[in-house]
């Protein structure tokens, strides 16, 4: 039962992460390799917001959530609007070097040192006990929630508002989409806040639960190969994709050896993309760009 | 004619790739309520034309070298799609005019309204010309006919509230009943929109049946234009278009190029 519980919380910090680089790629066709920086920015905003209102924990955790959700419209506005039209690739490699400005900037105001968030906030991390003699902690617990409630929230969306649509629009033909007079620039904007704002949830609620330093990326790296997996464009494709790579890799350790727990994503990673290169759950027609 | 053109193009030349010309000097012009027809065969230049007025042209590389494109005295040349749907211009591709992943109905829903109008209210009317849209309206727009799908993109065209609709190829591998429904309902959006329609068309007898003026494209020149009804009875067009011979015929290449040397030179 352990052995399960784990996998699902694991699956849970995959798939929400996963989820990101989904939006960003199915609107724009973009694969976000700084996703893993993004998501520790957001959880390092609310280090920061927690020491500047740590009586009101809540109100910190909504202003860290606000400042995320912009930064991920400011980062489209500034650096990858001006890649748009351009090559994919030119558009990837950007957000490989945002990545390491980020990680550059991270040490620069907050420090190579673990952060604790969840002290500075007051709160306790009680375990919790569930039939079958399994434990989970709160915050993990808070965690599979969250994915929950995202990914029901995110499936509403495209499906049924009209800037969701318009999202889903854009990724299938941008040009149909300019020419019906939808602003193209604000959709991809929303997709990149939308995208940061959920890595940003799966990094505040791992930096709550166990604390947090620079070794936060290797986990938004992890995540990768879920949303890979499945199918890039697919979010329910990065929905199972995460359940794969979470089932390897717990079950490796707890079967194989520990040590092995960051290649197992790779591994099965490669498999896929042997077998079947545009995932689970992905539009075969991407086959020439993966 | 007393009132303004809406449309203005004034000696229009597009280069593609910087080495090819595609259109060579075309000028026409598009009043308020009016259809306008745009004929020529493949490779005339017509789908360049309207793609050089509807801002597509800096997807092919391709540039407005020379000439003008205004739109109520706003120049248009080389701007990019969405500003010209703004400006109240809404084109109608010739392929992949629907999202095809997307319902009927969340194909209308993407458009964003111009002028203020709600959504509601531009669905109203369009349910209105084209009801057989409403009862397709969760189909997925990937499953629709061909003549449906030229339903739903005019359609989508048409949520874009604009005052003229760029029309590429109408009739394209629809059938015969498809077009004469298609058509119709041209004529009563034009006549209670108040619209003007720019419609491209390789089928003269179609575009002209409904269209008020015409131009007729040969490699990348206007060579004829007129009122619509004339040219439907004009010798050339009868004979290349629509198919009617008159006397004693030669090989087709010969007689194009006779009557065109007669037309420049003579």
């Amino acid at each position: 039962m352990q052995f399960a519980v784990n996998i699902l919380v694991l699956a849970s910090i995959y798939a929400l992460i996963a989820s990101g680089y989904v939006l960003i790629y199915r609107v724009s066709r973009v694969l976000n390799l700084a996703h893993g920086e993004l998501m520790m920015f957001g959880a390092y905003l609310l280090v920061t917001t927690a020491a500047g209102l740590s009586s009101s924990p809540v109100v910190a955790i909504l202003l860290a959530l606000a400042m995320s959700l912009m930064v991920g419209g400011l980062v489209y506005l500034f650096l990858m609007r001006r890649m748009t039209g351009e090559m994919a690739l030119a558009a990837v490699l950007t957000t490989v070097a945002l990545g390491i400005l980020l990680r550059g900037l991270i040490l620069m105001f907050w420090s190579a040192s673990p952060q604790h968030p969840r002290d500075t906030l007051g709160w306790e991390n009680p375990v919790l006990m569930l039939p079958g003699d399994a434990r989970i902690s709160l915050f993990a617990a808070l965690l599979v929630a969250s994915t929950i409630l995202v990914y029901a929230g995110l499936f509403a969306f495209l499906r049924f508002s009209r800037w969701g649509m318009r999202m889903r629009a854009a990724g299938q033909n941008p040009l149909l989409a300019a020419q019906r007079g939808i602003n193209l620039h604000a959709v991809f904007a929303l997709a990149w806040a939308l995208s940061t704002f959920t890595g940003a949830i799966a990094g505040m609620l791992i930096a709550l639960d166990s604390g947090l330093d620079s070794t936060m990326v290797m986990i938004g790296l992890k995540a990768f190969p879920a949303a890979l997996v499945g199918g890039l464009d697919s979010l329910l494709g990065a929905l199972i994709g995460a359940l794969i790579i979470a089932a390897a890799e717990v079950g490796v350790i707890k079967y194989v050896d520990p040590l092995l727990a960051d290649v197992i994503p790779f591994a099965v990673l490669v498999v896929m993309l042997v077998i079947r290169p545009w995932g689970l759950f992905g539009t075969r027609e991407e086959l020439d760009r993966v | 004619m007393t009132a303004e053109p809406l449309l203005v193009v004034e000696k229009l030349e597009v280069v593609y790739q910087r080495a090819i010309t595609a259109i060579q000097g075309v000028s026409l012009k598009v009043y308020p309520n009016q259809i306008v027809a745009l004929l020529g065969t493949n490779g005339a230049g017509k789908t360049t034309t309207l793609r050089a007025i509807s801002g597509f042209l800096g997807l092919d590389d391709a540039r407005v070298t020379e000439g003008t494109v205004t739109y109520r005295g706003i120049h248009l040349e080389n701007r990019e799609p969405y500003e010209v749907t703004r400006h109240g211009l809404s084109l109608v591709p010739e392929r992949d005019k629907v999202f095809p992943n997307l319902t009927v109905a969340e194909n209308l829903a993407v458009v964003p309204g111009r002028r203020g109008r709600s959504n509601r209210r531009m669905l109203e009317q369009v349910y209105h010309f084209f009801p057989g849209l409403k009862d397709l309206r969760r189909r997925e727009a990937g499953l629709l006919s061909g003549g449906e799908r030229q339903m739903l993109a005019v359609a989508a065209g048409l949520m874009c509230d604009p005052e003229m609709l760029l029309i590429d190829e109408l009739s394209l591998g629809l059938s015969p009943v498809a077009v004469q429904s298609l058509t119709a309902s041209l004529v009563a959006i034009r006549n209670e929109l108040k619209i003007s329609i720019l419609l491209v068309e390789q089928s003269a007898v179609v575009a002209l049946e409904i269209a008020d003026m015409g131009y007729v494209l040969e490699n990348g020149r206007v060579v004829l234009d007129g009122d619509a009804q004339r040219l439907l009875n004009h010798s050339d067009v009868q004979e290349f278009y629509l198919g009617h011979t008159g006397g004693d015929r030669r090989s087709y290449r010969d007689v194009k190029q006779y009557r065109r040397n007669r037309r420049w030179y003579g």
